[in-house]
């Protein structure tokens, strides 16, 4: 059987890790970028390279950025009282969108799924817990996704988060069970964070 | 529902297949091995997606060739559907709704639904309850494809409750009590409310499936479905918390709706230790025929009937009743012998190594 050259093969590997990207997308992929300019080829790993070396997450909130602190949570702006938790910064754009909310993130990293090995320790949780304790905090709306990991994070945080003085709301109906809050269109999540209720706690 | 034409390519036997079907009664008649059984699985495939013998997708490709096409063309009231599948066992299957790429498998049933009577159904009977489950909740998607969210997060919450119990490794820290209680709440909401469309299946069930045996058996038997599940009357909520140390120290899930069963009962005697060969036949078709009957209600029109191999597992004169009491709409039946005496088909096929030749 043939074979592909060493660096051929070490293109089609990397890309095949990327997520979403099978194998056979990987070779489409790698045989693209190979055929392409040079000039093309050296912009896509000139903007990975830029986007690692300037890009982190935000020390506060675990939103992306290009500082320590983000321009979100370093904005005098914002309400300080109110935190919206979402799961993946994509959640931090979706909401922005609206033009709804005006308080600041905690970005979670993910959400509870067991089957992937995430359990609530693998997640931004307690650096949640902390900044609730220290921010001047009386609000929280967990954004997690309408699916069930989302539905089972936002009851695992409505639990650790029951502390005095602090409202806990779930963004509330309209949103499609099942789908994630990148695909819900604005009027629709900007109705949700109105609409939003305390967790039952069951 | 009237599947009007379906075209095979590399699909099991038949590097093509192209053939127009009555509304009636069609039989593919031959001896065994020849196929016939093959496009009946085909057609089976265009309303689920798999193989109702269990096969695995490169099972379903013919020797040698590196995918499968199944097309079918359905007249669903008054509207043509083109339904289109290709099987790809190394890379990713594709199906299409009248060039429309199909969001859900689920909603392949506003297109084509089937309900599949195979020599295998022996099994409701004789199997483990897994099979009855599994009988019942297909049964329930095709009477309402929305329900299949039910089944699908209850199947996911105790996927997830599992892996975390496993990842306990016999012992449970606080927190993980913590998340453990949020996966029992969500365990609990899905498998009450799964355990309920069960059970009220199962009595619906159970008038539709007496007439459908005593059609077939020609006898005034009483079949009763009785669905159990050793927690109900407490609760899942409840009897999650009582098993919940067993459930760690054994790293899964002991109690709830997945270790349910249905007891199939004839004569208020359990079928599966009081009911002979044939008695057991009889109630296969039934149960399926008693789906069948449901699902027509419900929808108003008949699911393709597809009978794979009908009349080896009956006697001569349960097959001529079967014959008789056929319920409306379009059926195909597969044969290793001719049709029993006075019996027509609307169209009868000879099937000889992948060909069909219509007499
Ligand atoms: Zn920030």
């Amino acid at each position: 059987m043939a074979t592909y050259a060493a660096p051929v093969q070490d293109l089609i590997d990397a890309l095949g890790r990327l997520p979403g990207v099978g194998p056979k997308s990987a070779q489409r992929i790698a045989f693209y970028l190979l055929k392409v300019d040079d000039e093309e080829a050296t912009k896509l790993a000139r903007a990975i390279t830029e986007a690692k070396a300037r890009i982190g997450f935000c020390t506060v909130c675990f939103n992306l950025s290009e500082g320590e602190v983000c321009t979100i949570c370093s904005d005098p702006e914002r309400d300080q009282s109110v935190l919206c938790v979402v799961e993946e910064p994509r959640d931090v754009v979706a909401v922005e969108r609206t033009r709804e909310f005006k308080g600041r993130y905690h970005v979670l990293q993910g959400a509870i799924d067991h089957l992937q090995g995430v359990g609530p320790d693998q997640l931004r949780i307690k650096e949640l817990l902390a900044r609730v304790g220290a921010e001047q905090i009386t609000e929280v709306i967990i954004c997690t996704n309408p699916n069930l990991e989302g539905e089972a994070t936002s009851l695992y945080l409505s639990r650790v988060l029951a502390v005095p003085g602090l409202s806990v709301t779930r963004i509330a109906s309209g949103l499609p069970v099942g789908g994630d809050l990148e695909y819900a269109d604005e009027l629709t999540l900007g109705r949700a964070l109105e609409g939003r209720r305390v967790v039952e706690n069951g | 529902m009237h599947l009007q034409h379906v075209w095979l390519n590399d699909f099991r036997s038949y590097p093509s297949l192209d053939v127009e079907l009555p509304a009636g009664l069609t039989a593919l008649l031959g001896r065994n091995g020849q196929g016939k059984s093959n496009v009946l699985e085909a057609v089976a495939y265009l309303a689920t997606l798999e193989s109702f013998r269990g096969a695995p997708a490169d099972a379903l490709v013919r020797r040698g060739a590196s995918s499968a096409v199944v097309r079918g063309q359905v007249l669903v009231d008054g509207r043509e559907q083109l339904i289109e599948a290709e099987i790809n066992p190394a890379g990713r299957n594709r199906v299409q709704v009248n060039r429309q790429r199909l969001q859900r498998t689920r909603d392949l049933v506003e297109a084509l639904r089937v309900t599949v009577f195979a020599p295998d159904d022996l099994e409701l009977l004789k199997g483990g309850p897994a099979v009855r489950r599994s009988y019942l909740d297909k049964a329930l998607v095709l009477e309402r494809p929305a329900v299949d969210s039910v089944r699908s997060d209850f199947e996911k919450a105790l996927r997830q409750r599992n892996a975390l119990l496993k990842q306990c490794k016999g012992r449970l820290d606080e927190a993980a009590g913590l998340t453990l209680d949020v996966w029992d709440l969500k365990l609990a909401q899905a498998g009450e409310e799964l355990t309920r469309l069960r059970r009220d299946l199962a009595d619906r069930l159970s008038p539709v499936t007496t007439r459908a045996y005593r059609d077939v058996a020609g006898e005034t038997s009483e079949v009763r479905l009785v669905y159990v599940s050793e927690w109900h009357e407490r609760g899942l909520a409840a009897a999650l918390v009582d098993s919940r140390a067993a459930d760690v120290r054994r790293g899964t899930t002991l109690v709830g709706p997945h270790r349910d069963d249905l007891l199939v009962l004839l004569n208020d005697m359990p079928s599966r230790t009081h009911a002979s060969q044939g008695e057991q036949r009889s109630l296969a078709l039934g149960l399926r025929l008693g789906v069948h009957r449901l699902v027509t209600s419900r929808m108003g029109v008949p699911p393709v009937l597809l009978l794979d191999d009908v009349f080896s597992e009956l006697d001569p004169e349960r097959s001529v009743a079967l014959l008789a009491a056929l319920p409306q709409g379009q059926t195909l039946l597969s044969s290793a012998t001719e049709l029993p005496p006075g019996a027509v088909a609307d169209l009868t096929l000879d099937v000889t190594t992948g060909r069909l030749d219509p007499r």
